[in-house]
């Protein structure tokens, strides 16, 4: 059999794209579980933000007969707990670290290894979100439990677990993507905060689409931020439309190739002696 | 030595203005949260989009403040747990005014022109609206920077300044959405744990529906949250030890 790494540490050029992607990914995900202190804060931050959010869309409804924009209290309870989750379960800052590598050097570095360096990349932050998105999932069915009580519809919330995991990846992939501005711009850090307000607003992360002004709420649900955090919210709040997990999937094959093409292009400022 | 770090963070202008750019979007899009939020629920608790946009400027010019103006306090824990506070106790200044206005943070400075043009454009600022405005302000300003620093003085007793990150999520969070929400037991703790609502609610109640028993309530806030920082750092300092190594080679 042959190794996943050398012995050096570095992935194994022998072994597929696929073996060295799960391994990074499985060696990210276990140094996070590593680091118990580190989930505990995310834990705690998640039901935070969770809590306020939560508990002000339940009281909306209170006034509203226990019903708003076609969501139950408890419904909406269980829609804000998954959105949230990816929010908060992916690496935070990932684009200023991303840009501080390409500053350092350090990237290019990561291009001398056999694998591509985005998707060595990629594999180590989805290793590392998958113990937090756990954690965050554990703590918000929990407090859904609690304050929204049982889900409305049992069947949707088995879809709710894949929804996040694709919600996550998705955002890891985008975040990428905003990222790659760092090899022609040096600095990419406002692109974070616009990224955040995108999927805060087009993703439907603290407020359900439905409740979106005019056409926004539509055009929102075309976008790749409706996959990312719309659809884990939707299926958890008891709405049974498994397409959702079809759309994430097709939006995660076509950022993947996107954001191949434009690290390819980055990949090849650099080499030209761009951004150093 | 606050000029100097103004100047400091003043010196690549379009990068200073950038930053603040950013925050104000950033603001905006809560903004546009809100108004959709509201119009779509009317009211909740008593609470109308009016009040909550009062909230929001004075939430906004006092994170500005403090996070902007005095930045180094959101890190008075880390430099006590790396014993980093040499340099100001050797100064001959109170360490923790040092500390404090060492550092300016040009992204949270965007809340503070926020904050105020928001209250500008939908506060109604009358002269006298506007002076109670002000007044709220420097006492939310006041019990953020109390609670900050007593969580970065904890850092005295544990060695580590871990605690500052997630108190300063709580209090922000918090403080971003009307009290009357919460009930019971977590409505208590975010007047005398957390102090959220004297950050948020509480002044804008006061500007929005002015009362004695309001202002002497924020007053109240004020004075426990602000000494319980000065005396934990008083306090603090003198388990302080120094991060400086020194070695016989």
């Amino acid at each position: 059999m042959t190794a996943p790494t050398t012995t050096d540490g570095r992935p194994n050029p022998t072994r597929g794209l696929g073996a060295i992607w799960f391994q990074v990914a499985h060696s990210a995900a276990s140094s996070a579980r590593l680091q118990p202190a580190a989930l505990v804060h995310t834990g705690v931050h998640y039901l935070i933000v969770a809590v306020a959010i939560t508990t002000l869309w339940t009281r909306a409804a209170d006034g509203h007969s226990g019903t708003i924009v076609g969501y139950r209290a408890g419904a909406l309870v269980w829609y804000l707990a998954a959105t949230e989750v990816t929010a908060i379960a992916p690496p935070l800052r990932l684009i200023d670290r991303f840009g501080a590598d390409v500053a350092s050097g350090r990237f290019e570095l990561e291009l001398l290894r056999p694998a591509p360096a985005l998707w060595v990349r990629v594999a180590a932050e989805i290793g590392t979100s998958l113990p937090r998105t756990a954690v965050c999932a554990t703590v918000g069915a929990g407090l859904a439990l609690v304050i929204g009580g049982a889900p409305e519809t049992p069947v949707a919330l088995v879809l709710v677990g894949p929804a996040l995991l694709l919600g996550v990846a998705l955002t890891i992939v985008a975040q990428h993507l905003l990222a790659a501005a760092t090899f022609w711009l040096l600095d990419s850090r406002t692109s974070w905060f616009l990224y955040q307000k995108l999927q805060f607003t087009l993703g439907g992360l603290v407020l359900p689409l439905e409740v979106l002004p005019g056409s926004l709420g539509r055009i929102a649900r075309l976008t790749p931020f409706a996959a990312m955090s719309y659809a884990p919210g939707r299926l958890a709040s008891g709405h049974l439309e498994p397409g959702w997990l079809l759309a994430q999937v097709a939006w995660l094959a076509v950022l993947g190739l996107v954001t191949a093409r434009v690290f390819a292009a980055g990949e090849r400022h650099l080499g030209d002696g761009g951004a150093s | 030595m606050w000029r100097t770090a103004w100047a400091q963070a003043l010196a690549n202008r379009r990068s200073f203005v950038a930053q603040m750019a950013v925050m104000v979007v950033n603001d905006l899009v809560w903004i546009f949260f809100w108004q959709v939020f509201f119009r779509r629920v009317g009211s909740v608790r008593g609470w109308t989009v009016d009040d909550m946009m009062v909230l929001y400027a004075v939430l906004a010019l006092a994170v500005g403040l403090v996070l902007g103006a005095l930045a180094n306090l959101r890190f008075l824990g880390p430099l006590v747990a790396d014993g980093e506070l040499d340099g100001a106790l050797a100064l001959p200044m109170d360490p923790l005014g040092f500390l404090a206005l060492r550092q300016v943070s040009p992204v949270s400075v965007g809340d503070i022109a926020f904050g105020i043009g928001l209250f500008a454009v939908v506060g109604h600022p009358t002269p006298a609206r506007t002076a109670l405005f002000v007044a709220v302000t420097v006492a939310a300003t006041a019990v953020l920077a109390g609670f900050l620093v007593v969580l970065g003085s904890l850092a005295f007793v544990s060695g580590t300044g871990g605690a500052g990150d997630l108190g300063l999520s709580a209090i922000i969070v918090f403080s971003s959405y009307p009290i009357n929400i919460y009930g019971g037991a977590l409505r208590l703790a975010l007047f005398g744990l957390i102090p959220a609502a004297f950050v948020g609610s509480l002044p804008a109640q006061l500007v929005q529906h002015p009362s004695p028993g309001r202002a002497l309530l924020l007053a109240g806030g004020v004075a426990a949250f602000g000494g319980a920082g000065w005396l934990s750092f008083r306090l603090g300092l003198r388990r302080y030890t120094s991060g400086a190594t020194w070695t016989g080679v």
